[in-house]
């Protein structure tokens, strides 16, 4: 058993929005009752093992620990994944995810296709997801899983590049950690799972960068 | 070979006799004295005694460290075997050779077969390939100083080991240069329960070094590795030797030495090359033919020459920067004047001011005929997963069998049981002793008692991924009209768009398109071209250097008149002086500087970079323990750095207490634990243990789902399953405990006997400037993550 993650939030504006960003990688979006998350990348460890790369099962369990812990201390009755909720193919991860799913049967789930969701739709409807192929629009915000175009009529919330921010400091130090990248027009997710590395290149221009750590949140 | 006139060295002959009489052994002997035909002709002549004691096929197997040597040896060979009138064939097999010769070698293997240790064990990793080791009589190691301090080493005992459990009469034989530990060396290769020798040649080397020196000391520069003011000096001696081979130490400083001696003396282009492990082959070989035929004037290169067969016109040696050890200077000076009597002439050119200490140490080195010890590596438990699975790629292997050969290595005498089992359970299961992970079937016990792997897809990328030698991810070059130009890193290529220039060797090349690993590229005509730079290279000063570095700076300000290093440097050594201090031979010098970048603390164990980066974060482990800190830490061969933002409590009062000796193993276990470095070690074992598929240059991206960094899974398996041998074995290679154990007790012995000398500067002092420029990095903390981040925002504020 997993013990209490401790939840640090910021409540940022988006348009007429207001977004909840948490240093445990999820949004709480309260007049949605819902948590904005992304690439979860479920089946990860398992589709390493298959390929005789001993990946720790854990990590998964760990993973949706912390999912459990989230939708019940926010109360939520939605989860808006923006990709990559699985990794690769049907595998016994997805077992795991089911036995977990089964425990929220109220909790609805809104998926927008990743690059790596790629499960027909009856697999879906096994799991009670609603799944949109190219994005969601829900009062001004939109949501895609890779940010391509930039939209003038809504705010664009997307997630696929892992985002990450490397700070430097006096004495030369630095220090590398995953991010929410914020601009005036979009928002960029940081990867839910922690089997995912951290990509700290190509941030999006004028952008604040959102870090967070075990027990607290920064903008930098 | 006597018939021809050649009179055999005492140490040939002597080897001759020991062979016949089933003696297994080491030849120790310096190159050009044709140590090769020791050994090569001794299997022949038993050959010719009995030949009724041999069977068809394969009968002598010559390991050698470097493909490159493979060809030619094999030519020198052919001709013996011809010339005495022999049938027998000898052939090359290693990464070069193509697919149709290896697929006739494997329907009939020649009688005498060059290969590389990790060619064995691709051979390995094949069907029914027992019958071809039956009736081996000899295996061959040359150049095993060269392989035994590396994992290759640990390469090459097993694959031994694995053919001596096919044929065991067989005769182990290895060749060697001169190091300081021969009969441990010996020992490594040859643990078994046989008849060995030592045979060393009585023959000896001339070497004559010469530095060269700028006419004023304050021409060369405090820091810095790539000396270009030396250049007026070296074109002379280009000129008056017949091919000069101009070492350096890095892929980067050889293609900006080609630059700098063809911008300083246009005449020598078309007369000189430039050599190193990421040209193109064909180049490289076109290069080392046009050696040996005396077409070039000069040839910059890296260690991709150190070794190899002789080439008889180069005369003389200059080494760019510092040799870091005693015997791979003597290696690289010894590449000239190669027929036996004749004299090696080595030039040393230093990159800064205090290598020129250096100098005078190496003189007094080889002077004083030390050369340092080469340490086997041991228990690498990421080398015997990736062999278990070699053996299951092949043929299968029982577990009983295979634990009792693998004992006998030296490598793994001090494997438990236990170990082995868990090997054999992260290989079937995962490594999770608790929990089997149900999608993991690599390695299957099947009915019959053996283990195999089942799968063809794990089967070909456990092939792809045999061997120790761990690099970046490779891109190749290639023009895009056709023709290849040699490797970069795609570290490198990243931080360059299309159009941008760079070099590589000796061309300026720009880029046209990435596809497939595989830069396109067109000759450019700018200026302005970005040298890459290739990770790794960069090795430590040696021990026994340091020792000899530690002698010379002491009496530095007393120079005896035949120093000439020491005399031309006593400027520089005054300022030293006046600015902060020399530590004499029983003196400890610290300094503690501030400036803008915040508070540093220089200190100067003159151990080699190994020892200093345990030391660095040993000391910024126990400073720590004062005040919750953050440190960056830097180290060269001379010291290191701690640098913090925050004011650092070290005073004359408990500067004692903080460099003790008194428990140090705890406090180094618990500073390892706390900073960077296991981490890194691992990044090698997990490629090695094939948890982390590399991709092949050249080749299409295919595992992209199967992508994952060595750092993440370090992460994963320290968060998750903190009892894997792997993550062990990461956390062993950072700090050796048998072996560097011995070195730091003596490092912090020296220091509780030396006077601990704690000086202010104002500014950098001489000793301390290479280390703020010139260093590698890392951190180390324990403070609190949060805390951090506040204050360098805090601080961003001001």
């Amino acid at each position: 058993m997993m013990q209490n993650i401790s939840i640090i939030s910021k409540t940022i504006w988006c348009n007429d929005e207001v977004l909840e960003l948490t240093n445990q990688r999820v949004i709480y979006w309260k007049a949605k009752k819902s948590l904005i998350l992304s690439d979860l990348h479920i089946g990860k460890s398992a589709h390493f093992q298959k390929s005789g790369i001993p990946i720790p099962t854990n990590v998964l369990t760990r993973d949706l620990e912390r999912l459990k812990q989230l939708i019940l201390h926010f109360k939520a009755e939605n989860l808006i994944i923006v990709g990559d909720l699985f990794h690769a193919e049907y595998n016994s991860d997805l077992d795991e995810f089911k036995t977990w799913r089964i425990q929220f049967s109220n909790l609805s789930i809104q998926l927008i296709k990743g690059n790596h969701d790629r499960f027909s739709n009856s697999i879906y409807e096994q799991f009670q997801i609603e799944v949109f192929k190219k994005d969601l629009v829900l009062n001004c915000l939109k949501f895609v899983h890779d940010f391509v175009t930039p939209s003038t009529d809504y705010f664009t919330i997307s997630g696929h590049t892992h985002p990450g921010v490397f700070i430097k400091g006096k004495g030369k130090q630095h220090i590398k950690l995953p991010c929410f990248q914020v601009t005036n027009t979009q928002l960029i997710l940081p990867a839910f799972s922690l089997f995912t590395g951290l990509n700290t290149r190509n941030a999006p221009k004028n952008c604040k960068n959102y870090c967070f750590t075990n027990d607290g949140i920064f903008e930098i | 070979m006597q018939e021809k006139g050649h009179e055999p060295f005492s140490f040939q002959s002597q080897t001759w006799e020991r062979y016949q009489n089933n003696f297994s052994g080491m030849v120790v002997a310096p190159t050009g004295f044709g140590k090769t035909f020791s050994v090569f002709l001794a299997v022949v002549i038993d050959y010719l005694n009995h030949p009724d004691k041999y069977k068809k096929g394969l009968k002598l197997i010559w390991i050698s460290p470097l493909r490159s040597l493979a060809k030619d040896l094999a030519k020198a060979m052919n001709d013996a075997v011809e010339e005495i009138g022999l049938d027998w064939a000898v052939e090359v097999r290693n990464g070069d050779t193509a697919t149709k010769d290896r697929r006739r070698q494997e329907r009939l293997m020649p009688d005498v077969l060059l290969t590389t240790p990790e060619t064995l064990h691709l051979l390995f990793s094949q069907k029914k390939n027992a019958r071809w080791f039956k009736n081996v009589t000899c295996i061959a190691v040359d150049e095993w100083h060269e392989l035994l301090g590396s994992k290759r080493g640990v390469l090459t005992e097993i694959a031994i080991s694995r053919i001596r459990n096919l044929s065991p009469k067989l005769r182990i034989w290895g060749i060697s240069a001169t190091i300081g530990n021969l009969e441990e060396a010996k020992e490594v290769l040859i643990p078994y329960d046989v008849k060995t020798t030592m045979i060393r040649a009585k023959e000896k080397k001339k070497i004559k070094i010469t530095s060269l020196l700028p006419d004023q000391v304050e021409e060369l520069s405090w820091a810095g590795h790539l000396g270009k003011q030396m250049s007026s000096k070296i074109i002379p001696i280009i000129y008056e030797n017949t091919t000069t081979l101009i070492f350096t130490n890095t892929r980067n400083q050889s293609e900006l030495w080609y630059q700098i001696i063809i911008d300083e003396e246009p005449d020598l282009i078309g007369q000189i090359a430039i050599h190193h492990g990421s040209i193109d082959k064909v180049q490289r070989n076109w290069i080392e033919e046009a050696i040996s035929q005396g077409l070039l004037k000069a040839v910059v290169c890296t260690s991709s020459l150190d070794l190899g067969v002789d080439f008889k016109p180069v005369d003389c040696v200059i080494q760019i920067g510092s040799a870091k050890g005693i015997a791979r200077f003597m290696q690289r000076a010894g590449r000239s004047g190669h027929s036996p009597f004749e004299t090696s002439k080595m030039y040393a050119v230093p990159t800064h001011s205090l290598q020129l200490i250096e100098v005078a140490a190496v003189k007094e080195a080889v002077k004083q005929h030390e050369i340092e010890a080469r340490q086997p590596y041991v228990l690498t438990y990421d080398i015997l997963v990736q062999f278990l699975v070699t053996l299951a790629v092949g043929e299968g292997f029982k577990p009983e069998e295979t634990y009792a050969f693998i004992k006998q290595i030296h490598a793994f005498h001090y494997l438990t049981k236990e170990e082995f089992d868990w090997c054999i359970h992260f290989i079937t299961q995962g490594g999770n002793t608790l929990k089997s992970y149900e999608e993991f079937h690599k390695v299957v016990l099947e009915e019959d008692g053996f283990y195999r792997v089942k799968s063809r897809r794990i089967a070909m990328n456990h092939r792809m991924n045999i061997g120790v030698i761990v690099s970046e991810v490779i891109l190749f070059v290639k023009f895009f009209s056709g023709g290849y130009i040699g490797m970069v890193e795609e570290y490198f290529i990243s931080k360059l768009n299309k159009g941008d220039a760079f070099v590589l060797g000796g061309k300026v090349l720009e880029i046209q398109q990435i596809k497939d690993m595989t830069v396109l590229v067109k000759r450019s005509k700018k200026k302005k071209a970005i040298t890459p730079s290739w990770m790794g290279g960069r090795l430590p000063l040696t021990s026994g250097l340091t020792h000899f570095l530690r002698l010379k700076l002491s009496d530095a300000l007393t120079p005896n008149n035949r120093e000439r290093e020491l005399k031309f440097l006593y400027p520089l050594l005054k300022r030293q002086e006046t600015n902060s201090h020399i530590p004499r031979h029983d003196e400890f010098l610290i300094e503690m500087i501030e400036t803008k970048e915040g508070f540093h603390l220089f200190v100067y164990p003159f151990e080699g970079r190994l020892v200093h980066e345990i030391m660095a974060s040993l000391i910024a482990y126990r400073i720590s323990q004062i005040k919750k800190l953050t440190f960056t830490i830097a180290m060269n061969d001379y010291g290191f750095e701690l640098l913090s933002d925050q004011e650092i409590p070290l005073t004359e009062e408990n500067m004692n207490a903080i460099f003790s000796k008194e428990n140090l193993i705890k406090d180094v276990t618990a500073s390892i634990n706390a900073s960077e470095m296991a981490s890194r070690k691992f990044r090698d074992i997990a490629v090695v243990a094939g948890l982390v598929i590399q991709t092949q240059p050249g080749k299409r991206k295919t595992n992209k789902s199967l992508q994952s960094s060595s750092g993440l899974l370090f992460r994963v398996l320290n968060d998750y399953e903190p009892s894997n041998l792997l993550l062990k074995q990461a956390y062993n290679e950072v700090f050796d405990y048998e072996l560097e154990k011995v070195r730091l007790q003596a490092a912090f012995q020296r220091i509780s006997k030396s006077k601990i000398i704690l000086k202010k500067a104002s500014n950098f002092t001489p000793l301390s400037f290479p280390l703020k420029v010139d260093s590698l990095r890392g951190t180390m903390s324990n403070e609190d993550l949060s805390k951090r981040i506040e204050r360098i925002q805090k601080q961003a504020l001001k």
